[in-house]
């Protein structure tokens, strides 16, 4: 008696035979890799970009530019302004609204409400989708789990039938399975890295804009008082 | 108005496009890294072949490998090589008869060109040289002279040819008679290769009858010794299983034993009950000797002794049963008899 055993291992043959909830679990692993990727590089884009707009205005504000030429050119459309110009315009114009003859303290306590709210969205903004990425770092391994963990309930319930039980009959339907937990950590590492990442960065830039607008507040206050 | 057009303005993002073409693209990185990367195992492992033998390939294989290789070469091969070497140098002999015909007899053909060719030159020579100096001398003389010696020359001339016929067919025949010779010892080499062939395939199949025989005798011996290993191994077993079963039932009655022992050591006897009346009990057991249940099988008919029998079956727990947990199942519903006298 001889056994010849064939099995084709290639990656397509694998998921091709793979069982349907396999096969969804894949799919829908595919495409949260696919959007969180997506959110990966737009996150990048925008806070790399922003990260270089604060660094530039930063320098150009400290290095004594009149503020109005400095606000006319914040919010001329011809320039992409950054979210720390925006906070600045916010500021500015807010204080520039009141007559000169009401209080200090009440000016610029608006000043700095109108700075915060501008902040905020800006906050907002920029941490956008950060937190599907979150979700993505930490359920996807477990999508891909149920996947492999259903692929592999198959491929024993099969060899419960089998006289004769062999590895060969639960190796192919376990590789199977194995794809769906591979799919899921593809999809999760970079997620989890760029969130990690990408957190960082908005709190460090978070801490600028703070203390940008405490430093704005001061050197308003002290134009009004002169 | 300033905040909102600001905002309206700012959020545009820059290079989303772009982003999701660098998402598709890893994700065809990684895909064509997963298919290139696991193709390896494309093709079908060699060597899953599985041959299942019904019968041990060692005793019947070590003498076929051992008795052929000594066997063959001596009789096979030794008649072989020295039958089989010379046919080879007879087929060119055949096809290139001419070479061998002229090293074997060049003794006799060398002065035959010798005799032939002087008489075919020196003539022409003699014919050219010397009417030359005849003819100066005396012409009739000279050419009676020349006729008689070219008679002479003719008839010598004629001799030499029919000796060189003679010769040229005793060469033929000679060289018919060697073919003759070689063609009779071609077909006598050929009878011995055949006949060589022969006892090749009769030594063969006598080889293999052999084999056979020795593979039956393997087999057979294996047979026997399985059979008598079956054997002995039905005898251990039924040995064990005879102990076992020993050992079982002295286990089991001794542990019986030592329980009615502590139950009787506890029994307030009632005084003075006429005869030997028998309390039977039907006790069930927990694992570890406690008592689940106590039920009166069948009374004594004295209340007394069957209610103080029943006190110090409570009293004695836990009964001692045997550390194998695998005999307590001879013990979970114990049948009590409590004899009041001993």
């Amino acid at each position: 008696m001889s056994t010849t055993v064939t099995q084709d291992m290639s990656f397509l043959h694998l998921i091709s035979s793979a069982s349907l909830l396999v096969q969804l679990v894949m799919l829908i692993l595919v495409m949260i890799s696919l959007l969180s990727w997506w959110f990966i590089f737009r996150k990048l884009f925008v806070i790399r970009n922003e990260i270089k707009k604060t660094d530039e205005f930063e320098d150009v504000f400290w290095r004594g530019v009149d503020l109005n030429a400095l606000y006319q050119r914040t919010t001329s459309s011809r320039y992409a302004s950054g979210s720390l110009e925006r906070i600045f315009a916010a500021g500015f114009s807010e204080f520039n609204k009141h007559p000169s003859g009401t209080d200090l303290d009440a000016v610029m306590e608006s000043t700095r409400r109108a700075m915060r709210a501008t902040y905020q969205r800006e906050m907002d903004y920029l941490e956008s989708h950060l937190s599907f990425l979150a979700t993505v770092g930490s359920v996807s391994p477990y999508v891909g789990l149920l996947g492999t963990v259903w692929g592999i309930m198959n491929s024993f319930r099969s060899l419960s039938s089998m006289t004769q039980a062999t590895i060969a009959h639960v190796a192919p339907g376990i590789a199977e399975a194995l794809i769906a937990t591979a799919m899921g950590l593809f999809a999760a590492i970079p997620a989890v890295v760029a969130y990690n990442r990408y957190a960082s960065d908005t709190d460090q830039l978070a801490t600028r804009f703070e203390s940008f607008m405490e430093e704005l507040s001061n050197v308003l206050q002290r134009r009004a008082a002169e | 108005m300033n905040v909102s057009v600001s905002r309206n303005s700012s959020h545009s993002e820059p290079r989303s496009l772009l982003a999701g073409v660098l998402a598709v693209l890893v994700h065809l990185i990684f895909v064509a890294m997963l298919i290139f990367g696991l193709n390896w195992k494309d093709h079908p492992p060699e060597g899953m072949v599985v041959d299942i033998w019904t019968e041990l390939p060692q005793p019947t294989r070590e003498p076929v490998k051992t008795v052929p290789s000594k066997q063959e070469p001596k009789p096979v091969q030794e008649p072989v090589k020295p039958k089989t070497e010379p046919p080879k140098p007879e087929p060119p002999q055949s096809e290139l008869p001419p070479e061998p015909v002229k090293s074997e007899p060049p003794k006799p053909a060398a002065p035959q060109k010798a005799v032939t060719t002087p008489p075919v030159k020196k003539p022409d020579i003699a014919l050219k040289q010397k009417p030359e100096p005849i003819k100066e001398e005396k012409p009739d003389l000279q050419e009676q002279k020349k006729k008689e010696q070219e008679k002479v020359k003719e008839q010598e001339k004629l001799k030499e040819l029919e000796k060189q016929k003679e010769l040229e067919k005793k060469k033929e025949l000679e060289k018919q008679k060697e073919l003759e010779k070689k063609k009779a010892l071609e077909k006598q080499k050929e009878l011995e290769k055949q006949k060589e062939l022969d006892k090749q395939k009769e030594l063969e199949k006598q080889k293999e009858l052999q084999k056979q025989k020795e593979k039956e005798q393997a087999i057979q011996r294996q047979r026997e010794q399985e059979a008598k290993a079956q054997r002995e191994a039905e005898a251990q077993r039924a040995a064990q299983q005879a102990a076992a079963r020993n050992l079982v039932t002295n286990e089991v009655s001794k542990y019986k034993a030592l329980i009615l022992a502590k139950i009787r050591s506890r029994i307030v006897m009632p005084p003075d009950l006429p005869g030997n009346p028998v309390a039977e009990f039907n006790v069930t057991l927990l694992p570890g000797g406690d008592i689940l249940d106590v039920r009166l099988s069948k009374s004594s008919g004295h209340a007394a002794f069957d209610s103080a029998v029943e006190r110090a079956i409570f009293l004695s727990k836990p009964l001692p049963l045997p550390p194998d947990p695998a005999l307590f199942g001879e013990f979970r519903n114990l049948n009590i008899k409590v004899h009041y006298r001993e």
